[in-house]
């Protein structure tokens, strides 16, 4: 969202104009979702996340910054959720990091070879995320899908810019291992 | 370890990835909610009994000190005349 429009926006929502809402919720809603549900792998739990991240805007808007971000602000609350939803529960990541990504197929102009070959890398992609940790994994969620800066994703995960800039190099060589590890065997020829 | 290039493709391939939505209901219950929540506010902050009357911000402190002043008063009055 473009900066200028963004610090309108900020100020109109906080004189309680629905209109601006309504712009950020179409703007912002779809990638909050992605994120918490590729954060909580459970899209039943993310959309209950996505629902509370939004009453909390709601709630506090008032009290915004004239120059508020509202993409940072909205990522920081719903990834708080999300560990508070996680504490609360004594959640067990190796069983969530488990379980198989099952998005259904893009919806693109390509060819058939095309879009078999976009799906299997996405499917490659999506898996390999959900192999990794959660700590490395909400990283490149924030700064690779979501497109943070690394000082706002810093700032969403209350850590250094230095020490996030580090972890996430390290998210990105795991990330490479795993698909790498998934990468298909090319079929021997016959004869 | 990875090379830029490396890097640069993991970054493409995330960028890539399919955005996500919320079912239909939730958004329309979520906008809901949210619509409510502001109308409520603005309900709350153009009440009259939400909103303090400008005199009310001069006369009060006013009334106040004044009362104090002859409250104070009668009880100085009060104290030097039992000593008398």
């Amino acid at each position: 969202m473009d900066r200028e429009i963004e610090l309108r926006l900020v100020v109109r929502l906080k004189a309680g104009d629905p209109a601006a809402f309504e712009a950020i919720y179409e703007a912002y809603r779809p990638r909050l979702f992605g994120f918490l549900v590729r954060l909580s792998r459970r899209r039943d739990l993310a959309e209950d996340l996505l629902e509370e991240t939004w009453v909390r805007l709601m709630t506090r808007s008032a009290t915004l910054t004239d120059d508020a971000r509202l993409g940072p602000w909205l990522f920081t609350v719903a990834r708080n959720l999300y560990y508070s939803w996680r504490r609360s529960r004594a959640v067990d990541t190796s069983r969530t990091s488990e379980l198989d990504p099952a998005w259904p197929a893009p919806e693109r102009g390509d060819s058939p070879f095309e879009a078999a070959a976009r799906r299997e890398l996405e499917r490659r992609v999506e898996a390999a995320l959900a192999r990794l940790p959660l700590r490395d994994r909400e990283l490149l969620l924030l700064v690779g899908v979501e497109g943070l800066t690394p000082s706002e994703a810093a700032g969403a995960c209350g850590v250094p810019a230095v020490t996030l800039r580090a972890r996430l190099h390290r998210a990105r060589v795991k990330l490479a291992a795993e698909m790498d590890a998934d990468r298909p065997v090319p079929r021997a020829k016959a004869g | 370890m990875t090379t830029w290039e490396q890097e640069d493709e993991l970054e493409e391939d995330l960028s890539a990835l399919r955005v996500h939505d919320a079912s239909p209901e939730r958004v329309a219950r979520i906008r809901a909610r949210c619509v409510a929540a502001l109308a409520a506010r603005r309900k709350a902050e153009e009440a009259p009994e939400g909103r303090e009357a400008p005199w009310r911000a001069w006369l009060e402190p006013a009334l106040a000190l004044g009362l104090g002043t002859l409250y104070l008063a009668e009880a100085v009055t009060r104290a030097l005349a039992a000593y008398r």
